[in-house]
């Protein structure tokens, strides 16, 4: 069976409809790895849509959601298959502490695992030394993502970089920072490498530092 | 002779007025919506504003004694005070010197699912019929950690909750009207807004159903959500005009959240967000009162739908939307305030921040309809010495 319907029913956030196409693959012996794969395409089209302004953090958000009613479908196939697969790469996410907005984190986090890449949620108001932690704990991920939505987090954002530059970890992490406040000015001051101005740009940034 | 602070207020009251009707006034108006900024300048933390209202009052008094050039100041911007949210055990927001560190703001815990959201898919129909009924009955013991619904058995703590709150919003209330005579007889500042709207779409994204709940709504079931809408309208409308200026001087607030760019497409904007918010401000301004668009994030894809108001109905705040632009697209029919970015407040110099507002008042200053103020609502991460200079630099080019 063509998993395309999949991805196009996806894209189209045609939520029933495309519970039906997962539930016909599944019937028809699609793998639960195919029908993730055929998911994630319509995932990272939509983050293309958004960026081109066609989709928004709403319909993000929607397909998330689809998305996961998805994953609980094939849940037991991936199990039998020995989970997801090989993913892109491995971001660690969280909204700096004194900062409990999860919104554009949530996106941002979407976007990365539509495309393919593993992320590590670190929730919200999370402190520097969570991240400095969750870095120790996977020595494998090459990005930390710092969502701010707040103009008085920023002193924290400060701190969460300066955090992971005095464990020795700065040098093993691109860290880029985002949120309705944060300018290029925020982040060159806060020390991050690079200014996330929405997910699309997250993903992208994402994708150049582990070269794919 | 020194001016009186009677005298210093109405000039400030003309001016602020002036500017606020297209007119052009002695000198560019400062009003700055400064939040958690005013208890740094008044040497509180955001815990010592958030849970005492004295202190988060005289703080705003102190902020106008110690900013210059201050001719209009909200009476309070640290809206959430504990003397009343926990006098009923409010769950929906996370305060400093509770859940949060003393010197971080208070924030509204947004839903994360459908459980968790005061108003459930289900309620849809109830809430239509009757959104009083809803609120009373439905919303507020979902909200508080003490109320229980009717028909489920009192407790102590139900009625305490409800003697504790009448007896606390009637006291803050109290204060806040005194606060604002204070602001006028001990500093000559006028009180900047009076009444508060949102618009109709928000109040149902962001207190009822949460975001991802109305992300989702508009796609399961969207004509419930145009009801519902619909239905809280006259309400929102009414909330507003019955607490706003008597003497229809200063202007309510309107806080503009989702329909911002970048939320959702136009076609829900235009669909859901726009007709009601679009019919309450023009009861609004039918009743004689200017609304503050205090447009958060960015408009620019709406800024074009906005000329539908009635010319001055409305004071457009900028936030992230480049004000040449807005000034370009709104200009002519209504006034606009803003322009200070917060991360040149927050990181730069004085002399970054006066050669800012100089530019400012130069470019809008000259054709009046122009209110000077920071991008976004001021919080404590702004430098005072940057806040000062905003109303040094205000003082210096402002009269125009």
């Amino acid at each position: 069976m063509n998993t395309k319907k999949i991805t196009e029913l996806l894209v189209e956030l045609e939520e029933d409809k495309v519970y039906d196409a997962v539930d016909e693959a599944i019937a028809a012996g699609v793998s639960g790895r195919e029908i993730l794969k055929a998911s994630q395409a319509a995932m990272a089209t939509i983050g293309e849509m958004y960026k081109r302004e066609e989709a928004f953090v709403a319909d993000m958000m929607f397909a998330g959601e689809i998305m996961r009613n998805i994953l609980t479908r094939i849940q037991p196939l991936l199990e039998k298959e020995g989970g997801k697969g090989a993913t892109l790469g491995k971001a660690i996410i969280g909204t700096v502490k004194g900062d409990i907005h999860d919104l554009g984190k949530d996106v941002v986090m979407i976007a990365l695992e539509g495309n393919g890449f593993e992320v590590i949620d670190l929730g919200v108001d999370v402190p520097p030394e969570k991240f400095v932690e969750a870095l120790k704990n996977n020595p494998d991920a090459k990005v930390v993502g710092l969502s701010v939505f707040l103009t008085s987090a920023f002193p924290s954002t400060e701190k969460t970089v300066k955090a992971i530059a005095d464990s020795g970890k700065r040098g093993q992490v691109k860290i880029m920072v985002g949120g309705a406040p944060v300018t290029e000015v925020v982040a060159r001051e806060t020390g991050c490498d690079y200014f996330a101005e929405d997910a699309a740009a997250g993903v992208s940034f994402t994708r150049s530092v582990y070269g794919v | 002779m020194a001016k009186s602070m009677e005298d210093l207020y109405q000039e400030r009251m003309e001016r602020y007025k002036k500017a606020n009707r297209m007119e052009k006034p002695d000198k560019v108006p400062f009003r700055p919506f400064a939040a958690e900024l005013a208890g740094k300048v008044a040497g509180y933390t955001a815990q010592q504003v958030t849970h005492d209202p004295d202190l988060g009052l005289d703080a705003v008094i102190k902020m106008c004694e110690r900013v210059p050039g201050i001719d209009a100041a909200v009476v309070n911007m640290v809206y959430v005070n504990t003397s009343v949210t926990e006098s009923y055990g409010l769950k929906y927001y996370r305060v400093p010197g509770i859940q949060l560190d003393a010197d971080d703001s208070f924030q509204y815990m947004e839903p994360q699912n459908d459980e968790e959201a005061f108003m459930k898919v289900e309620d849809y129909e109830r809430f239509i019929e009757d959104p009083n009924e809803f609120v009373m009955n439905v919303w507020l013991p979902r909200t508080s950690n003490y109320m229980v619904p009717p028909g489920e058995e009192n407790t102590w703590k139900n009625n305490l909750a409800w003697m504790k709150n009448g007896i606390a919003i009637q006291q803050y209330f109290q204060k806040l009207g005194a606060n604002v005579g204070r602001m006028r007889t001990d500093t000559g500042t006028v009180s900047a807004i009076a009444g508060a709207l949102k618009a109709p779409f928000d109040i149902l994204a962001d207190k009822f159903r949460g975001f991802r709940g109305i992300a989702y709504d508009i796609r399961r079931c969207p004509e419930k959500v145009l009801k519902a809408t619909e239905a809280i309208a006259p309400h929102m409308a009414w909330n507003c005009i019955a607490t706003a200026d008597p003497s229809r001087n200063v202007p309510c607030s309107h806080w503009m959240h989702r329909g911002a760019t970048g939320f959702f497409s136009e076609e829900v904007f235009q669909k859901f967000y726009w007709p009601t918010l679009k019919q309450v401000t023009e009861q609004i301004w039918g009743a004689g009162i200017q609304t503050i668009y205090y447009a958060e994030g960015k408009w620019a894809r709406n800024l074009k739908t906005f000329r539908e108001l009635p010319d001055k109905s409305i004071i457009f705040h900028c936030d992230k939307d480049d004000i040449y632009e807005v000034k370009r697209v709104l200009g002519d029919k209504f006034p606009i305030s803003g322009g200070v970015p917060n991360d040149m407040l927050a990181f730069g110099e004085p002399a970054d921040v006066k050669k800012r507002v100089k530019q400012l008042i130069q470019d809008f200053g000259p054709d009046g309809g122009y209110i000077l103020d920071a991008e976004a609502i001021m919080q404590q991460d702004v430098k005072v010495e940057n806040f000062i200079a905003m109303g040094e630099a205000c003082e210096e080019y402002g009269y125009i």
